[in-house]
């Protein structure tokens, strides 16, 4: 496939698209073809854009009004236009693909358009090193080609070494289909070739005698269905790596060796590129800036310097310094590089959910050596012949771990290899036991156990059709990862249309990653008595810990915090209204009140803040949830209106005497609950209302903003500084906080 | 929190190898976890077993010894006591129990408890524990009194609490009613505070008989069934390390999810992870005058104007195709978001289309949580039952937590073993075995060779079979972890130097080539000519040191201009940073790339103007 042809040279392709006006023809309730091309350019350049291949690219176009390419000589090649010459494609090129190919109105015969991409491939890739060049033509070959100059073409293409591929809107006949693509997921379905033009016949026609040629290397089809399409182009596929050889040889004892070359042939792939930190304003990385100081556990917080900060270890209760030099000279040290065989096992004994590691190596012999081939051919059929496997010791190279692993006899029809997986070492393994299933009450009936049967016999996936053939319904492994897929499409999306949401995840996607509908619908009655076979209930959950937002009763729902934030300026407006003049703050609701003697200036700062804290202390003298409650909330109300004002001073004071006095006071559960309700508050005013920081001197409000909150204790300080005892408390913490980068949690 | 990954992975980097991290899993603890070893010190245990074996006492201490190790190093934070009973004399807190010996309080175990363990063991450990300790009258109740003292003397949460008893004496009252009464009701104290009692029973002559007393004192098994009782006494010093090993770790799920197996047929399993790849741990940094650890403040700030930045003032930002995209930071999340967690059973395929080398990470375990959902276990059973019976498994899409894009997973059936002192080799459940996608894997060029002749085949089988060993997963021990440690316990206990590790996967070499004897030349004369030398290197690949290479301004400018920067090398491109002064995060080639790109553009931005 397209892909396929991509792997692993630099290569340069010509994207060659008819826009005349018959590829806006369609009939009803389908898409014409000129849409259905333009999204199969649109998805192949985003591929090759997001996999950053060093695979050049151009674009011509065929059909259009005007006439722009280095041919165009007296009444010839008329209509074609060179859109983009090669380079590698960026998003310029989608950008323009977006908004500036549309449909035109003139038709041009799409063998001149191949002879203007031949000549445009070899021209501008003189000079440079490419190792495949390829051209796609996208047409409905509804246009009169002179077949005349055919021959001579295709002897050109020969000669340049250029493979061809054709994107039609319609299906081949069954008997072309097959033809070097076997396992084309929908090869069976019958050809709907039927219904084409006399220019379309004559044109398959060409198609044909050029596959008959054979260098043309596949043709695809813009199918009906779109997901076909993309899935015949893995669209944003195969973040392509060449493969790294690792040379190295099999040892046996002392005395025997092969030599081996081991290659990365399954592993977790990830996506190249982290996230960068930009300020939110400039969209500047530079101006941002991230610095780590360190500083002592005492009340201070002594800063120490970088120089002097030496490493250590625990060592259970104990702490014990330890030098890197020391940790150099004195760590494991091994010889390298290694795969050495440590003896033979069964294989039945290295049990497949003892995998460890992440990937699978493959071990060849060694290149140009065929010696070593057969050697280790002896070996992998020995091996196999015994049910065996090689227990070994792999190292990668001096700097790494040595692991050990089992190498697995691999014998496929054109090649023999060893598969080398990592197993555990003893100190990675839990042993774990639990109840046993065979319990009396557990037991399932005989009833229950026919309803199971019933539903894996309708959800089997792998089933033998009429001519006895096996067909697998769904292979994970032919699935694009989806993560890169809708990573992908978003920043895709955002760089085409910034300023617009981020889009919906696409369908086909979504149906990927659900039961194929043959599935759905056979197993609908199993699973009905599945569900009345064994019932099943939702143990009332106990009581879990209470989170802030539950127990401040706010935003349990409200997911956007500006909404909220609106409503609760509206809110108070209201209450403004209604309530007439307050003059002093009230034990009704004290925050409100505190919050309208603020906005109606009529008393100093300090004597309204004195009046709260008042009200405050009245609170908390009935040890009592609701008192705890509203005590909380005037000290929100205190904060949110300090920072308005950009003074911080008076609630800092109040809140250290308030803490000194915690443990006096019998107050724990209060300060917990306050600590917890901060956090929430805390969290959602950063996401919510950036503006607050806007309206002063922005050291001092960042000074007033910035919570620190150490072990129980809450304090407003320069950083935004967490500080916590327990994991639990560092998980609530930093979900609350999730992808805050000026965070930073410690253990203590 | 990515870039917080990436900042430890940055500071140690020697960790980061061929492979790329596995993230770790982090457990949602709410307390430490305690473990008491109530060790009976009688003269019984004493007694040397027959040919030299060790005494019951000797083989306890090597068992808690190796507690306190692996609690070092897999679970610093956790508690651990050591108390003797049937002393003569007595040790405890307030010394108001007679015959009870407090060795360790509940406390971390460090350096210096693991040497006073070692000194417990042998010969002379033996003595030293007569003179300390020595042996005397017997009263369970007050041992187990002293230690629920120990218990709630401890300030700190415990999450989880359990208590050994490593007796070889079935009546260690000698009938005496009243103290066995006593006992029980002691033994039920505890237990109603949460504290499971386990009982190490261990080999004496006539067997252990568990239902004359121990029988009321323990812990009732979890599942009700009569499944451990029955266990036979421990004999040898590997069938007690793993059963205490199996007791010793707590299990905790890394998550509880819902199976579903359609609409409305949900039933709730937990997540175990039985394998983990166990990690020296990070480092710790210390002031370097008074060897007290440090915290670390991160802080992120405006070049310019040098006020601190709130998360609100940060967004996140890729290039590409020459392209900055910028993104709000809970966009970044929400891209990640495909569903809510959990497992959907997408169908069922036989085992034989479960591939060897369709491995990406190690798996995990199944097990149903009744206490969600009351009928899971019973629908897991049956599922179980009929997976493993027709030798299918279930294919499912999961999502392992909250915003984790979804992963496809074969649920492989596996049956409960038990050995034949009834203790479970594997437990009932299914291994989530998690499967590749299309990106995962890469397209090789494989070379063809000849195959082997049956005849060199032949020869290799018996090379084979003079190296068959029992493989066991449990056989071979990290040398990079215990050399670690071996060096931190000589530096915590200033030991002139480390303890010697033996690296148990270094090939026995001398052994295999006694063994092979003239097989292995028999074996080359078939397949390698004469003068082959396997080990010479192949010519040509002797490497040079490559001049300096260095490109124009002008050639960088069409490169960035064209896109074709990552043509050409990270050497050459290093260099051209350094030319252009261009600050970059890291050394990656994508890195470099991208820093230059945008220092560049505006570079030759302003040389236009």
């Amino acid at each position: 496939m397209l892909a396929r042809c991509w792997d692993m040279f630099s290569s340069a392709l010509v994207l060659c698209m008819d826009v005349g006006f018959s590829m806006s023809n369609s009939a009803p309730g389908e898409e014409p073809p000129f849409e259905l091309a333009k999204k199969v350019i649109q998805k192949f350049v985003q591929r090759q854009v997001f996999a950053e291949t060093k695979d050049e690219l151009a674009l011509v176009l065929f059909g259009t009004d005007a006439t722009n390419n280095p041919l165009d000589q007296d009444d010839q090649y008329q209509n074609i236009t060179v859109h983009r010459h090669l380079m590698i494609p960026d998003f310029e090129l989608l950008v323009e693909i977006e908004n500036q190919i549309h449909p035109e109105n003139q038709q041009a015969d799409w063998l001149d358009a191949l002879v203007v991409c031949m000549d445009l491939l070899q021209t501008e890739t003189q000079g440079k090193k490419c190792n495949r060049l390829n051209i796609v033509l996208l047409t409905d070959l509804n246009t009169q080609a002179s077949p005349d100059n055919l021959d001579v073409i295709i002897e050109n293409l020969k000669q340049a070494g250029i493979t061809l591929q054709f994107f039609l809107p319609f299906r081949l006949e069954e008997d072309e289909e097959g033809e070097g693509d076997a396992d084309r997921r929908d090869s069976g379905h019958p050809g709907t070739g039927k219904g084409l033009s006399r220019e379309q016949k004559s044109g398959l026609e060409m198609v044909r005698h050029v596959m008959l040629e054979g260098f043309l290397s596949l043709s695809t089809y813009v199918s009906v269905s779109e997901s076909d399409a993309i899935e015949q182009l893995c669209m944003f596929k195969r973040i392509e790596r060449r493969p790294m050889a690792w040379p190295c040889q099999l040892t046996i004892g002392s005395a025997l060796s092969i030599r081996i070359v081991g290659y990365k042939a399954v592993t977790e792939e990830k996506l190249k590129k982290m996230w960068i930190t930009v300020d939110a304003q400039t969209t500047k990385r530079d101006d941002v800036k991230r610095e780590t100081v360190y500083c002592l556990d005492d009340d201070n917080e002594t800063e120490v310097q970088k120089d002097d900060i030496i490493q250590g270890f625990r060592y259970g209760s104990d702490i014990v310094p330890f030098s890197k030099v020391d940790q150099d000279q004195m760590k494991y040290k091994h010889d390298g590089k290694c795969f050495a065989v440590l003896g033979f096992a069964k294989q039945s004994m290295v049990q497949r959910h003892q995998f460890m590691g992440n990937q699978v190596v493959k071990m060849f012999a060694a290149k140009d050596d065929e010696h070593a081939g057969v050697a280790l051919s002896a070996l992998i059929r020995a091996l196999d012949e015994l049910q065996m496997v090689a227990i070994v010791r792999y190292a990668y190279d001096r700097r790494s771990n040595p692991q050990v692993g089992a190498a697995f006899p691999c014998i496929k029809q054109d090649y023999e290899c060893l598969m080398y997986v990592q197993l555990p070492f003893m100190e990675d393994l839990r042993h774990f036991t639990f109840p046993s299933l065979e319990n009396k009450k557990l037991t399932p009936s005989d009833a229950q156990l026919s309803a199971v049967d019933s539903l894996i016999d309708s959800m089997m996936l792998v089933n033998k059709d009429e001519n006895g053939e096996q067909k697998d319904l769904f292979k994970p492994h032919n699935i694009p990862n989806p993560a890169f897929q809708r990573h992908f499409q978003c920043l895709h999306h955002r760089a085409v249309s910034p300023g617009t949401p981020l889009p919906a995840m696409e369908p086909w996607l979504q149906a990927t990653l659900d039961r194929p509908e043959v599935i759905r619908e056979r197993c609908r009655a199993p699973l009905e008595e599945m569900k009345r076979k064994f019932p099943l209930t939702e143990v009332e959950k106990k009581k879990k810990l209470k989170t802030s937002a539950q127990i401040f009763g706010k935003d349990a729902e409200e997911s956007d915090a500006k909404n909220e934030k609106d409503e609760a300026e509206e809110d108070y407006n209201l209450a403004d209204i209604a309530e007439g003049s307050v003059t002093s703050v009230g034990s009704v609701d004290p925050a409100r009140d505190f919050r309208t003697l603020i906005k109606q200036k009529s008393l100093p700062f300090r004597e309204v803040c004195q009046q709260l804290t008042h009200r405050i202390e009245q609170l908390l003298s009935n040890k009592d949830t609701l008192y705890y409650m509203k005590s909380i909330t005037c000290i929100q109300a205190f904060r949110e209106q300090s920072v308005k004002l950009g003074n911080a001073d008076l609630y800092n004071s109040y809140l250290q005497s308030l803490k000194s006095s915690i443990e006096n006071r019998g107050l724990e559960v209060f300060w917990d609950l306050l600590v917890q309700g901060m956090i929430s508050l805390f969290t959602r005013k950063e996401a919510a209302a950036p503006q607050v920081e806007d309206t002063g001197d922005v050291d001092d409000l960042v000074s007033v903003c910035s919570f620190f909150i150490y072990s129980d204790s809450l304090f407003v300080s320069l950083n935004i500084y967490v500080t916590v005892e327990t994991q639990a408390h560092v998980k609530a913490i930093s979900s609350a906080f999730v992808g805050c980068d000026s965070l930073c949690v410690i253990m203590s | 929190m990515a870039e917080w990954n990436a900042f430890y992975r940055n500071e140690d980097e020697e960790e980061e190898q061929e492979e790329g991290e596995q993230s770790g899993e982090s457990y949602r603890i709410t307390g430490r976890d305690s473990l008491v070893f109530l060790v009976d010190a009688s003269k019984e245990m004493f007694i040397k077993g027959e040919d030299g074996q060790p005494s019951n006492f000797d083989m306890t201490m090597q068992v808690v010894r190796s507690v306190y190790m692996s609690k070092i190093i897999s679970s610093h934070r956790d508690l651990v006591a050591l108390v003797f009973y049937g002393t003569e004399q007595s040790k405890n807190p307030r010394n108001s129990f007679k015959h009870v010996y407090v060795y360790h309080d509940l406390d971390e175990p460090g350096a210096k408890r693991v040497q006073d363990i070692d000194s417990l063991r042998g010969e002379k450990g033996a003595q030293l524990a007569a003179e300390t300790m020595g042996s005397g009258e017997t009263s369970l109740g007050d041992a187990l009194w002293c230690c629920a003292n120990l218990y709630s003397d401890i300030k700190l949460r415990l999450s989880h609490k359990r208590l050994m008893i490593f007796t070889c004496r079935d009546e260690p009252h000698g009938g005496d009613s009243v103290k066995d009464r006593q006992a029980r009701t002691k033994a039920g104290d505890l237990k109603e505070t949460g504290v499971v009692i386990d009982l190490m029973h261990l080999m004496k002559p006539g067997g252990f008989n568990v239902s004359l007393f121990f029988c009321d004192v323990i812990s009732p098994p979890e599942d009700e069934s009569e499944l451990g009782l029955q266990e036979e006494p421990c004999e040898k010093l590997d069938d007690l390390q793993k059963r205490v090993r199996a007791k010793e770790q707590k299990k905790r799920a890394m998550a509880r999810l819902n199976l579903c197996l359609g609409e409305g047929l949900n039933v709730a399993v937990g997540i175990y992870a039985t394998a983990v790849t166990a990690r020296k741990p990070s480092a710790i940094k210390l002031y370097r005058e008074t060897n007290e650890p440090v915290r670390s403040k991160t802080r992120t700030f405006h070049t310019q104007t040098g006020s601190l930045l709130l998360p609100s003032e940060i967004k996140k930002a890729q290039v590409y195709g020459k392209k900055q995209i910028v993104m709000e930071r809970d966009e970044v999340d929400a891209i990640k978001k495909f569903d809510d967690p959990g497992l959907l059973l997408i169908g069922f395929k036989p085992m034989e289309k479960l591939k060897l080398h369709h491995h990406i990470q190690p798996a995990v375990f199944l097990y149903p949580e009744e206490d969600q959902v009351k009928g899971s276990a019973c629908l897991f059973s049956a599922l179980l039952k009929k997976c493993s019976e027709r030798n299918v498994f279930a294919l499912c899409r999961c999502i392992a937590r909250r915003n984790y894009p979804p992963r496809f997973a074969a649920l492989v059936p596996q049956h409960e073993e038990v050995d034949e002192g009834n203790a479970q080799i594997t437990p009932p459940g299914f291994n989530v075995i998690y499967l590749p996608y299309a990106d995962d894997f890469r397209t090789l060029d494989p070379p063809h060779y000849p195959a082997a002749s049956q005849v060199q085949v032949d020869k290799m089988k018996e090379i084979i079979s003079k190296l068959r060993f029992k493989y066991r997963s449990d056989a071979f021990e990290n040398p990079v972890i215990q050399q670690h440690y071996r060096n931190l316990e000589a530096l915590a206990l200033d030991m002139m130097a480390p303890e010697d590790i033996e690296d148990l996967i270094m090939p026995k070499v001398e052994q295999i080539d006694s063994r092979l004897g003239p097989l292995v030349d028999e074996f080359k004369d078939l397949v390698y000519p004469e003068n082959y030398n396997p080990e010479s290197k192949p010519c040509g690949l002797l490497t040079e040191k490559k001049p300096k290479v260095e490109v124009t301004e002008d050639e960088l400018k069409v490169h960035v201009q064209n896109g074709t920067l990552a043509k050409l090398t990270v050497p050459v491109l290093k260099e051209a940073c350094k030319q252009f002064g261009v600050r970059t995060a890291g050394t990656k080639k994508q890195e470099l790339i991208d820093a230059l790109v945008i220092s560049l553009l505006k570079h030759f931005a302003i040389d236009k103007a």
